[in-house]
């Protein structure tokens, strides 16, 4: 597959320092784990980290650290844990079988969702959004940030055609109509940002997208 | 001293060679966290939390793909997010951030050359961004400075701040890419 439309390297530059909030983080996660270019400027900006670590003044740790670590080693770890027993999908990429992903619903003719619970606080809400071929989103401008990250199936705007892989940016700049492409259900994770109190109900901040 | 043959050592289980990686690394993930806005008692147990995970993931570290710090740095920033999630309690999903890193096993198996290949690309784009250019990414992404502090290190005005961080973004990834 070949991957057209990249995360801002802001975005891949706060991807590797840690500092995203959950749903972006989960949507470049998802297009890095797939996209050997983006991977390595995600390296590149953990190797500044490594020279900021070398750089930094160091700070002491308290009378004992040591020790206390010490007295760790020899305790078996704990193992990784994920969540792998939700999900049955396939066809999905590895990293969100560690995540807990929600029944699926209707939202709209052609369209149905599932959530995707997020495992730290997040400003954004994240889900998998599956639509038939063929599907005309509303017009739609977007009263936060989405991330989009497409897994299969294919949509177009006028940004261009988005296939398996690609990433895209709207933020309330935009405004635009997405035309999900023939052939075959277009399968996409999506992170939206925005402030539900700011925004009311949920529903008003992403319809008419989708309608919840 | 070579951090890397340390690390080595240390996956065999010498606690002489985790001794010395504790005292160069503890005190600066803490030091780099506060820099990022943690508190002391934070910057603190990430720290020890990261020399213990140094020590039980010693055998997995690549010296090919990765310096030795930039691993530490690795699994300082997965440590605290860990700690951030942990201290949200937003719901019962326990959830490694070390996960979210891994590459698909649907990408082409990396051999040990094309890890190489790939570091060496790294490098060379790091290597060639000026001074000024790793520091604008160091300061922005990785100690979070606020706009203002950054155009006081750099020396540079503070409406240019933006434009400087863009600029050093934008060079670093047409490095990545025009090795091709």
């Amino acid at each position: 597959m070949s991957v057209t439309h990249h995360p801002s390297p802001e975005l891949l530059a706060g991807f590797a320092a840690g500092t995203l909030d959950a749903g972006e983080h989960l949507a470049v996660a998802v297009h890095a784990s797939g996209c050997p270019t983006c991977r390595r400027f995600v390296r590149a900006v953990e190797g500044i980290g490594g020279s900021a670590l070398e750089a930094v003044e160091p700070v002491a740790m308290k009378a004992g650290a040591f020790e206390a670590v010490m007295a760790q080693l020899d305790r078996s770890p704990p193992r990784p844990t994920a969540r792998a027993d939700s999900f049955t999908d396939d066809d999905l990429p590895d990293i969100l079988r560690h995540y807990r992903i929600g029944r699926r619903r209707g939202v709209a003719p052609g369209i149905s969702m599932r959530p995707i619970e997020l495992p730290g606080p997040s400003k954004s809400r994240a889900f998998l959004l599956r639509s038939e071929p063929g599907t005309h989103m509303l017009e739609h401008t977007h009263s936060g940030i989405e991330l989009t990250c497409v897994l299969r199936g294919s949509f177009s705007h006028e940004g261009g055609r988005f296939g398996p892989g690609d990433f895209d940016f709207g933020d309330e700049t935009l405004d635009h109509q997405p035309i999900v492409d023939d052939g075959e259900p277009c399968l996409c994770l999506v992170a939206m940002t925005g402030d539900l109190r700011m925004n009311g109900f949920f529903g008003r901040l992403i319809s008419p997208f989708v309608r919840l | 001293m070579e951090w890397a043959k340390l690390i080595g050592r240390v996956a065999e289980g010498d606690r002489e060679a985790f001794r010395r990686l504790f005292e160069h690394f503890a005190p600066r993930v803490k030091g780099l966290m506060q820099k990022a806005g943690a508190s002391s008692g934070d910057a603190e147990e990430i720290a020890q939390e990261t020399l213990l995970a140094v020590w039980r993931k010693a055998a997995q570290f690549d010296p090919v793909s990765a310096g030795a710090s930039a691993w530490i740095f690795t699994i300082a920033r997965n440590m605290r997010i860990d700690a951030v999630r942990r201290a949200a309690r937003t719901s019962a999903v326990d959830h490694d951030a070390e996960l979210d890193y891994l590459v698909d096993p649907a990408e082409p198996a990396d051999d040990a050359m094309a890890r190489n290949d790939e570091a060496d690309r790294v490098a060379r784009a790091l290597s060639s961004l000026s001074e000024q250019q790793s520091m604008a990414i160091r300061l922005s992404f990785i100690e979070e400075r606020p706009h203002p502090e950054i155009a006081d290190v750099l020396g540079i005005p503070l409406g240019t701040v933006k434009s400087r961080i863009r600029l050093a973004m934008n060079r670093l990834r047409a490095l990545l890419d025009e090795t091709k």
